[in-house]
C-alpha cells in the first residue's frame, strides 16, 4: 500500500468519523420531539363562505393555516397550487388533487355558513391517495356567529387533523401560554392563546409577580410575589382571587408542579440558604427538603412522565449548572459541563431537558446565552437559538413539539416560541415587556 | 545476550469478512451471457484419426427390475440475464414499503380484513412513527445490507402497541434491537378509526438494513 493510498483511506476515514455524529444528532433530536423526518403534504383549501359569513371565513381560513403551519408535521400545498375552491364532498375531484401541482396525499376542506346568528362549519379531511375510502375525518361545528368563535372552531379542526396524522399525540392549539408582563405598570401574570392571539392579564396583585406556573388542570396558577417578603401565591383561575397558602418565612421562589397537580416543588432560603422543598399543592403541608448543600439550589423543575425526578439550578460548584435528582434528594447527577446553565424545563415525554446557557461565560468570552436541548439519559445537546441577544426561560409545549422561550432579540424582553429542532421561530409578543413564559399542560 | 532486530512486527491479519460468492444464499443479481461457441466452416473435411484398436464390448449387465427413482429436477434458480431485482419479500405485496436514508422496511397490518386498504391513512401514520422512531444509528454499522428483522405486534383500541415479538431474527442483534426499542419509544400511534369495528389490528412490520 503506498503513501497516496494510505493517506486516501485516512481522509475518508475521517470524512466518514466527522458525518457520523452529525447524521446521529439530527437522528434523536427529531425522533424525541416527535416531530419526524417525513411532513404529510397537505392541501388546504380556503372554506368556502355563504353570504354574510365572509367576515368569519376569513378568521376562520388565516387560523386554521396558522394552526397547521406552527404544527410542524405538514407540508403545506401553497394556495396558489390548488385547482379548486370544493365546498361539498360532490364537489371534489381526488385526481386533480393527487397530481402536480398541488401534489397532495391529504386535502382539508369545506365551507362555512351563518344563519340565524349562528355559524355553522363542516370540515373534512380526505386521503387524495385513496379513492375508495377517501374520507379520514367529518366534522360539523355550531357556535354563535362571532370571529373569536370561528378562530376556536378553526383550532379545533386543525387539533383533530394533527392527532389523526400526527400519530395520536393531541395538538395544542386549544392550549395557553401564562407569562409576565409590565402592560398595566406592574409585572402581573398574563395570559395568550398559544399563537399570541387573545393576550389579557389574570391577576391584579399591583405588587411584583415572578416565574407563573399553571396547574396541570388549569385551575390554579403558582408564583412568587412580593407581600410582606418574596412569597409563593396560589391565584385560581376559577374564584379569580389569591387563596390561602402558607408563608415559609425567607425568600421563596421558582415554584412548580408535578404532572399530576399533587405536589408543589419551590426553592426556599428559610434556613439561610436557597433549597429545593417539597409541599402538597393543595395545603402547603407535609414539607420535605430536598437538597443540603451549599450554594443556591433553584428552579425545580419535574420529570412530567414519572415525577420521580427533578431538574434543577445550582450553584454549588460555583457558576450555576443544571443537575437531575430524585424526588428524595438522592441521585444528584450534574448535567451541564461548563458556562452558566439556567431555566430547565423537562419534556412531556420526558427524554430531554430544555434550558438556557451561556456556554463560555466570563470576560472575553462571546457570552450569548442561547436555548439549547438535552437528552437526558446520554447527556448529548443541540443549540436552538443563535440569534444573539439574551434568550431564557424555555418552556415544553404539551405535545413536545414545541417550545416557548423569551428572547431580547428585538431590543426588549418578548414571547417567541419555536419547534423543538429550532425551526420556524415565531414571535408572539409586541407590546411592553414580557418574560417568563410557561406552557399550560392541555 | 543478543538482540535481533526485525523490521516488522508480524501482526495477524485483520479478520476481514467477505461474502463467499459461491455459498452466498442470495441469487445473484446477475449472469455472464455464456460465449456462443464457433463453429467450424461447413465444407472443412475432418483429417482421419489414428485407427484405434476397438475394445471388445463387455456384456451388457442383467436388467435391473428395481424400479428407477424418479429424479427430481434440479429448480431452476437463476436470474434471467439483466432481469435481477431486490429479492422478493413476504409482505412486499401486501403491504406498503418505504425507503429511508439507506435502509429500507414494509409493513402490513390487518392479515385477511381490508384495513390496510380502507385506512391507508392510518397505516402511513403508523409506518411513519415507527420509522421516526427507529434510531439507525444504533445498528452495527458493519451489518450487511439485505438483512431483515421481522415484527409482530398488535395496536389496541386506544392507539397502544402491544404484544411486541420478533418474529424473524435477522441474525444481527443490533438490528433486533433497534427495532424493538422503536417499538418501546411509542407509547400510542393514535385510536384506531372510528369506523374500524375491531378491537385490536395486528401488525407485521419489517426493517431492512
Amino acid at each position: 500500500m503506498g503513501f497516496g493510498m494510505l493517506r486516501r483511506f485516512a481522509v475518508s476515514a475521517l470524512l466518514f468519523l466527522a458525518c457520523l455524529p452529525l447524521a446521529a444528532q439530527t437522528d434523536w433530536i427529531r425522533t424525541g420531539t416527535n416531530l419526524g423526518v417525513e411532513k404529510v403534504r397537505l392541501a388546504v383549501p380556503d372554506f368556502k363562505s355563504g353570504p354574510g359569513g365572509e367576515s368569519l371565513a376569513t378568521a376562520f381560513n388565516t387560523t386554521l393555516w396558522n394552526d397547521l403551519y406552527q404544527a410542524g408535521l405538514f407540508d403545506l400545498v401553497s394556495k396558489s397550487f390548488n385547482p379548486a375552491q370544493p365546498g361539498q364532498r360532490s364537489e371534489v375531484q381526488l385526481a386533480q388533487w393527487g397530481a402536480p401541482p398541488p401534489n397532495a396525499s391529504m386535502l382539508a376542506f369545506g365551507n362555512l355558513n351563518v344563519a340565524n346568528n349562528q355559524v355553522v362549519v363542516q370540515g373534512w379531511l380526505y386521503d387524495v391517495k385513496n379513492p375508495q375510502s377517501p374520507q379520514v375525518l367529518g366534522k360539523q361545528y355550531t357556535d354563535a356567529a362571532t370571529v373569536e368563535n370561528a378562530r376556536l372552531i378553526a383550532h379545533k379542526f386543525a387539533d383533530e387533523i394533527i392527532f389523526r396524522l400526527g400519530g395520536g399525540i393531541a395538538g395544542i392549539a386549544e392550549s395557553k401560554i401564562y407569562f409576565i408582563s409590565n402592560r398595566t405598570g406592574h409585572k402581573e401574570v398574563w395570559v395568550m392563546d398559544y399563537d399570541g392571539s387573545n393576550q389579557h392579564p389574570i391577576t391584579h396583585i399591583g405588587s411584583i409577580v415572578l416565574s407563573p406556573r399553571a396547574s396541570p388542570d388549569g385551575s390554579r396558577i403558582a408564583f412568587s410575589w412580593v407581600g410582606q417578603s418574596w412569597e409563593i401565591g396560589i391565584y385560581s383561575t376559577e374564584l379569580q382571587r389569591l387563596v390561602a397558602f402558607p408563608r415559609f418565612g425567607g425568600t421563596n421562589s421558582a415554584p412548580a408542579f408535578s404532572s399530576d397537580g399533587t405536589k408543589l416543588a419551590f426553592s426556599s432560603s428559610r434556613t439561610g440558604d436557597p433549597e429545593i422543598y417539597t409541599v402538597d399543592a393543595a395545603t402547603g403541608g407535609n414539607m420535605k427538603r430536598l437538597t443540603n448543600m451549599k450554594g443556591p439550589d433553584t428552579s425545580p423543575t419535574w420529570n412530567p412522565k414519572t415525577n420521580a425526578q427533578i431538574a434543577f439550578v445550582s450553584g454549588r460548584s460555583g457558576l450555576p449548572q443544571i443537575y437531575t435528582m430524585d424526588v428524595d434528594g438522592a441521585n444528584v447527577t450534574r448535567m451541564s459541563d461548563q458556562g452558566y446553565a439556567i431555566s430547565p424545563s423537562w419534556s412531556p415525554n420526558g427524554q430531554f431537558l430544555v434550558f438556557a446557557w451561556i456556554r463560555h461565560y466570563g470576560p472575553g468570552a462571546p457570552g450569548a446565552q442561547d436555548i439549547y436541548i438535552m437528552d437526558v439519559a446520554s447527556h448529548q445537546w443541540v443549540q436552538l437559538t443563535h440569534d444573539g441577544g439574551r434568550n431564557d426561560f424555555p418552556s415544553w409545549a404539551p405535545d413536545g413539539r414545541h417550545i416557548v422561550f423569551q428572547s431580547s432579540r428585538t431590543g426588549r424582553d418578548e414571547i417567541w416560541s419555536m419547534l423543538a429542532d429550532g425551526s420556524q421561530e415565531t414571535q408572539l409578543t409586541n407590546n411592553g415587556s414580557n418574560s417568563m413564559p410557561n406552557w399550560s399542560a392541555k | 545476550m543478543s538482540a535481533t532486530l526485525v523490521s516488522t512486527v508480524p501482526l495477524p491479519h485483520p479478520p476481514v469478512e467477505s461474502q463467499n460468492v459461491l455459498a452466498n444464499e442470495n441469487k445473484g443479481l446477475s449472469q455472464s451471457i455464456p460465449t456462443p461457441q464457433v463453429q467450424p466452416p461447413p465444407d472443412a473435411i475432418a483429417i482421419p484419426d489414428k485407427q484405434v484398436k476397438q475394445k471388445p464390448q463387455t456384456k451388457p449387465a442383467p436388467p435391473n427390475n428395481a424400479k428407477k427413482k424418479p429424479v427430481e429436477e434440479a429448480k431452476n434458480n437463476e436470474v434471467p440475464y439483466g432481469e435481477g431485482g431486490p429479492v422478493s419479500s413476504m409482505y412486499s405485496n401486501a403491504g406498503t414499503n418505504f425507503a429511508m436514508g439507506n435502509t429500507k422496511g414494509g409493513i402490513s397490518m390487518g392479515q385477511g380484513g381490508d384495513f390496510g386498504s380502507r385506512y391507508a391513512w392510518y397505516v402511513d401514520a403508523v409506518r411513519r412513527k415507527i420509522s421516526e422512531n427507529w434510531l439507525q444509528y444504533q445498528i452495527d454499522p458493519h451489518t450487511p445490507a439485505g438483512k431483515k428483522t421481522f415484527l409482530v405486534f398488535e395496536i389496541n383500541r386506544d392507539g397502544s402497541p402491544s404484544s411486541v415479538k420478533v418474529e424473524q431474527s435477522s441474525g444481527i442483534p443490533s438490528l433486533d434491537q433497534s427495532a424493538m426499542r422503536a417499538l418501546q419509544r411509542i407509547d400510542t400511534f393514535g385510536p384506531l378509526p372510528g369506523g374500524y369495528s375491531g378491537n385490536k389490528v395486528s401488525v407485521e412490520f419489517w426493517f431492512e438494513k
